[in-house]
């Protein structure tokens, strides 16, 4: 739980990683879908990016790496600031992980696939070979090297789609809705591959996400809304605000709904761990 | 019964050396106009089992009875295009199957192949944009110009335009936001509560279909690992880690609740907000402000 976080700025202690200063962008001038961002992301933050379908949230990382181009406004990563002559450089700090991991596969099999990525980075034929297994062995999945991606199972797959942005050893990582597909036990892997990679400290991870746990598991959320910044929060504060949540098209997870509703009814308890500290809380 | 199986058993490339049984031995009953679950982790049959409710796969063992429709294996199948129209199913990503340039034409594409008249058609398709809660203007509006959520209930709109009795949906939430998601959730509740059609909804978010369905069947490597009502599921949903599956937390409250008050006969309590209810209307332990007890005083410690 983050409440210790309550009241500091949210930019966090760290040097900042990522900023954007008035960053719009719109295929129409007249119809912007983003427009005039300013925000600030540390070294080591992991920071959910929510917002209802259609509001600008792929939008916003695309511009990052210049996917897309911005058409107003700064956008400084890794302290350059983006331009077409540090475009290459940019992209190398920042791994992208999208919702489907079907469509960035390019490997016959799962080796071939993390080492594409590498070959890329111009490493030594040793390098490659002790990332490939360092990485593959970090995630779980060096019994699938020489697996064709249609042997394997969705969340495999995601595995797969991160260790191979993982082994270029991207300094931010962009999950783009990267657990929608995943069934729920899968997604609780991803989560503990997220808290992993938070604990190293050395990754600055954004995630654009809908899923309660994930939110609740981040430093902050940055919530987007009709092209703007809607909100700048703490977990434990979108999920305490309807408005917001309402807002935002989420929902909160359900030891809070639970709370919330008790609440209700006049009885009030701090939001359970589990059901156990509920019980105990409730009837000691 | 809207669908019977007996003995049910399907497998791929059967004659083959690659043979692959995806199914086996599944007894299944789902009344007519109820609400029922499939869950089960991945590559427990999940699918293959949906397919043999409209004849898309014929069982390699066993009977399958849908509507008046029985298909027995090894036995040449009855027509199935009048079973196909009365059976909708809808796949994992229904926008995939959108291909006209306006909503209307998509709606009416089903209904026109099945023999009605177009004046019918129509009438059908804005029907099914009323019943899914769809703006009637969205018809002239060209289909992948829709939000995600608005084309999704849009592709279901367009099975729901054939009239279909029983309507059989592939992991009808994944990729929508939560709002949208219990919105489709309670869209369907509607569909088989107020017009009487059969649900049945594959899912891997239990949680948010459990406050609705009637009945689960749980799949485990293509056999029947649990098949009965919510009742049964939550007084035992060990059931489910046994299935690779995680017990929903709404269920694991509840559970926590009902064994501490030893509640076996009440009806589970699968949303916050009853929970909420009857943890109010439960004896208070220390400090609790709850004014509302109603004497359940009996029967623990």
């Amino acid at each position: 739980m983050n409440e210790s976080y309550e009241g500091q700025g949210l930019e966090g202690e760290g040097q900042a990683i990522i900023s954007l200063d008035g960053v719009s962008f719109g295929y129409d001038p007249e119809h912007p879908i983003l427009q005039n961002i300013t925000l600030s992301i540390s070294q080591g933050q992991w920071v959910s990016l929510v917002g209802p379908n259609g509001c600008g949230k792929s939008t916003l990382v695309k511009l990052l790496n210049a996917l897309l181009p911005k058409s107003a406004g700064e956008i400084v990563v890794s302290g350059m600031q983006l331009s077409e002559e540090t475009i290459g450089s940019i992209r190398q700090c920042i791994g992208m992980v999208f919702q489907n991991p079907d469509n960035q596969f390019i490997g016959a099999t799962v080796e071939e696939d993390i080492l594409f990525g590498l070959e890329g980075l111009c490493l030594s034929y040793a390098e490659m070979a002790e990332r490939l297994q360092a990485y593959t062995t970090r995630l779980g999945i060096n019994h699938l090297l020489s697996k064709h991606p249609g042997e394997l199972s969705g969340g495999q797959k995601q595995r797969v789609a991160i260790a191979s942005i993982l082994a270029m050893e991207p300094g931010i990582v962009i999950f783009d809705e990267a657990s929608s597909m995943l069934d729920e036990g899968s997604r609780n892997d991803l989560l503990g591959i997220l808290q992993d990679m938070r604990a190293e400290g050395k990754y600055t991870i954004l995630m654009i996400t809908h899923d309660a746990d994930e939110i609740l598991a981040s430093d902050r959320v940055l919530a987007l809304h009709g092209g703007g910044l809607a909100a700048d929060v703490t977990p434990a504060e979108l999920f305490r605000d309807e408005e917001l949540l309402q807002k935002c098209h989420l929902c909160e997870p359900y030891p809070w709904r639970l709370t919330r509703e008790l609440q209700n009814q006049g009885i009030h308890v701090d939001v359970p761990a589990s059901e156990k500290e509920l019980i105990d809380t409730l009837w000691p | 019964m809207a669908i019977e199986l007996q003995q049910v058993s399907y497998s791929y490339a059967d004659r083959s050396l690659w043979k692959l049984t995806a199914l086996r031995d599944i007894n299944l009953s789902v009344p007519t106009g109820s609400m029922v679950g499939i869950a089960g982790a991945t590559g427990s049959g999940k699918s293959t089992l949906l397919q043999l409710f409209n004849g898309i796969l014929k069982p390699t063992e066993g009977t399958v009875k849908v509507l008046d429709v029985t298909i027995q294996a090894g036995e040449k199948s009855p027509k199935l295009m009048p079973l196909r129209r009365r059976v909708g199913l809808v796949f994992q990503f229904p926008e995939q199957q959108m291909f006209e340039d306006t909503v209307e034409k998509d709606l009416i594409f089903g209904p026109l192949n099945f023999g009605m008249s177009l004046e019918e058609a129509k009438a059908r398709a804005r029907q099914a944009m009323l019943d899914m809660g769809l703006d009637l203007a969205l018809l002239e509006r060209n289909p992948f110009k829709l939000s995600g959520g608005q084309m999704r209930k849009a592709a279901i709109a367009s099975v729901l335009a054939m009239d279909p009795e029983v309507i059989v949906l592939d992991e009808p939430t994944a990729t929508l936001d939560p709002i949208s998601r219990a919105e489709l959730i309670h869209l369907l509740e509607r569909l088989c509560r107020e017009q009487g059609r059969t649900i049945i909804v594959v899912t891997h978010r239990m949680d948010e279909l459990l406050p609705y369905a009637d009945n689960w069947l749980v799949l485990k490597e293509g056999s029947t690992a649990f098949q009965g009502s919510v009742k049964a599921l939550a007084d035992d949903p060990s059931i489910l880690e046994q299935c690779g599956l995680t017990v929903p937390q709404s269920l694991r409250y509840w559970r926590a609740v009902a064994d501490r008050f030893g509640l076996t006969d009440e009806a589970p309590r699968l949303t916050a907000e009853s929970l909420a209810e009857l943890i109010a209307s439960l004896p208070s332990g220390s400090g609790n402000s709850s004014e509302q007890h109603e004497g359940k005083r009996d029967g623990h410690e």
